[in-house]
């Protein structure tokens, strides 16, 4: 008896172990979410992503509306196996065309949009829920294109249209402005504002605006100057950018940039419908750089001017670069490079069947990824995803 | 895996026909008649091995739902529509078993076949027109092989040329391959008109959706019919799987499923099983000798 309990006891133990069990965790460390809306019409544009204290999500994105030239705000709360918790669809509509991402100051999010009547920026804070958390502010400054953190104040570019030029300014998470704004000339003519407009207004063409600061204290924006749309490195109250890497006026330029060290810069190019990533790239912050000069990896899968994210995975064994973009068949590409050399580790393709287009994506508390997007149910109506890639999956893409 | 299933069937065929006929034939009274059969121990025991093949149909039964597809909240949730015991399986099996004083135990290693199937339905309407209407039907047919090793108790209820019997035991089972096929059809008023249409299927490898491993509990009846030293068994089943058929982990890695919204369920296979098979005896074939039976 004591021999069969002997074999069969431990055969028993190893058989267990190796069957399936629930395990509802494991949803929080891996799923994909589709969130669909009933209205025939609705088409949402996922703008950013945040993971929020309690682990769940917060999606900000633009929703169309009926009748409007602008975006809707749309704002969506989920937990952390991406149920959702709140939803925000009925955002006043005189807000438009919301600014991401989000910023997380003082344990508040804010966002910058505009009202639809004198196109004046306005800062929203929200809470963790995605409600408006007090009133929301406006800047006085026209055509908000792009925001970031910079300590605990923002950094805002916008376009200001009376003086034809992008404008640089610091915000307190208040509102008041404590720096800037700087402006400098997109250059004269119609034809050089046309584009800036055009990324207004509902289903135009959208340039990959940005602004930050670099880890040597410079401001940096990507946005038009002297006719191209360009990086521009600057200071507050500076008569001239510092320096300059030109794009080739509005075809080319760069799609994305994130500054990684000391004149170091993970960034990626397009080019009359070209794309360029380009992992590990030193710029000159002072001087002139001709954007087309600087290389990169050509990805022919990725669709024309494609829409670029980036992303800086560290964990404790591995520090990467993500590119995150849209492919030509329609599906979110994940590419992954290894900071320090700037080699490639690994490529992820979500989506299938379905059109999906990237929103952003970011490194999750886990050291997963999160991913929001864009797909087309029934290959037509546009909806906010969500991939969460479990920090395992995650490693087989950088490792 | 195929390979080491074989190699588990082939020992267990060896170590049967080694173990049948490893004892000596009695001398003294070789006819195996009855009432040799009664004095003698050695005579009350039999090994039978066989084939046996047949047809099953198996009900997905639902431990914990997921899915890819959220519904806006307060929205009426389309559930996923399982159909039970309604597509045919098929299985084999070898089937070695061990006889004495009208109880069986019996090893039956089996390739099992199974298919189910569960369909979704989503709408979107616009609601200032309603003539502006998609209607998408999904039906999501599963296939999954699976190799198994049942252990069953047999009871013969009687003893005679025609023998009912009742079984009960347990199955562990390994998974060889697993297809999944999806079938989109659907209604569009938004085209214009009545426009009627289907899809392509997709047909996807599953193997990383199922469950490697998993095991369950049989029990079922059926009867014997000796023919000659020939045994025929027609025998119905009905299996409770036990743990889950489904792998947790990968519910979301196949981005051509999840893509049109497709996520498995947490989920346990019942099947009802039927089969047919032939049995030999494996003990004492000496000229004139009749099995246990006779």
């Amino acid at each position: 008896m004591k021999s069969i309990i002997r074999i069969f006891l431990p055969l028993t133990l190893l058989v267990s172990a190796c069957l399936e069990k629930a395990d509802l965790r494991l949803e929080e460390k891996s799923f994909f979410r589709i969130y669909d809306n009933a209205d025939f019409n609705a088409a949402f544009t996922p703008i950013d992503i945040q993971q929020t204290s309690d682990e769940g999500y917060l999606v900000l994105a633009g929703k169309r509306l009926d009748d409007s030239n602008f975006t809707g705000i749309y704002l969506l709360k989920v937990d952390k196996t991406g149920q959702i918790v709140n939803e925000v669809d009925d955002f006043d509509t005189q807000y438009v065309n919301p600014v991401g991402p989000l910023l997380l100051i003082n344990g508040a999010y804010h966002f910058v949009c505009m009202d639809t009547n004198l196109q004046l920026a306005q800062l929203v804070r929200l809470n963790a829920n995605g409600d408006i958390d007090g009133s929301i502010t406006p800047l006085g400054l026209t055509y908000p294109l792009a925001i970031n953190t910079d300590g605990n104040n923002i950094l805002l570019l916008s376009y200001d249209n009376e003086d034809k030029q992008m404008d640089i300014t610091q915000l307190s998470a208040t509102g008041s402005i404590s720096a800037g704004p700087t402006g400098f000339s997109i250059g004269v003519g119609d034809e050089t504002e046309e584009p800036i407009i055009n990324h207004f207004i509902q289903g135009g063409r959208k340039f990959p605006f940005a602004i930050g600061r670099t880890s040597g204290g410079a401001i940096y924006y990507n946005g038009f100057y002297n006719y191209t749309f360009s990086l521009v490195f600057t200071s507050f109250g500076a008569d001239d950018p510092a320096g300059v890497v030109y794009g080739q006026q509005d075809d080319g330029g760069f799609s994305a940039v994130m500054p990684v060290g000391a004149g170091q810069f993970a960034a990626s190019r397009f080019n009359f419908g070209d794309n360029f990533l380009l992992p590990q790239i030193n710029l000159t912050t002072n001087g002139i750089t001709i954007g087309t000069e600087l290389g990169g990896f050509t990805l022919p899968e990725l669709a024309p001017n494609a829409t670029v994210r980036l992303l800086h995975h560290t964990t404790d064994q591995q520090a990467s670069i993500v590119f995150g973009s849209n492919t030509q068949a329609r599906q979110i590409a994940l590419l992954a490079y290894n900071e320090d050399d700037g080699s490639f580790t690994g490529s992820r393709y979500l989506g299938f069947a379905n059109p999906f287009e990237i929103g952003n994506l970011i490194q999750t508390s886990d050291d997963g990824i999160a991913v929001c997007g864009i797909t087309y149910l029934a290959g037509r109506f546009p909806r906010i995803c969500i991939f969460k890639l479990s920090k395992q999956e995650v490693e087989e893409l950088t490792k | 895996m195929k390979k080491y299933y074989l190699l588990i069937l082939i020992s267990a065929l060896l170590t049967t026909q080694v173990y049948a006929q490893a004892r000596k034939v009695n001398k003294r009274n070789p006819t195996g008649t009855a009432a040799a059969k009664k004095s003698n121990p050695f005579l009350q025991k039999q090994f039978w091995l066989g084939f046996k093949a047949g047809t099953n149909l198996t009900q997905a039964k639902v431990q914990e739902s997921y899915s890819v597809i959220v519904p806006p909240p307060n929205a009426i949730v389309d559930v996923k529509n399982y159909k039970n015991f309604n597509l045919t399986g098929s299985q084999v099996a070898l089937e070695v078993t061990f006889y004495t004083k009208g109880f069986s135990i019996s090893v039956q290693p089996t390739y099992f076949h199974s298919r189910f199937e569960y369909a979704n339905r989503y709408e979107w309407m616009d609601a200032n027109s309603p003539t502006n209407l998609l209607t998408l039907n999904y039906k999501q047919e599963q296939q999954t092989d699976y190799a198994e090793l049942p252990l069953l108790v047999k009871y013969d209820i009687a003893g005679s040329v025609l023998r009912p019997f009742v079984q009960a035991g347990v199955y562990y089972a390994i998974q060889v391959n697993a297809n999944k096929a999806v079938t989109v059809n659907g209604v569009d008023y938004a085209s214009g008109g009545l426009n009627e249409f289907e899809n392509d299927p997709i047909l996807v490898g599953a193997e990383d959706l199922f469950a490697k491993n998993y095991w369950g509990i049989s029990a079922g009846a059926g009867v014997n019919y000796n023919l000659g030293n020939v045994r025929l068994t027609l025998e119905g089943n009905y299996r409770m799987g036990m743990s889950l058929a489904n792998s947790t982990e990968n519910r979301y890695k196949n981005d051509r499923l999840a893509g049109v919204g497709d996520a498995l369920d947490d989920i346990k296979l019942n099947n009802i099983v039927f089969s047919f098979g032939c049995l030999f005896p494996m003990r004492y074939l000496a000229s004139g000798f009749k099995t246990l039976d006779r």
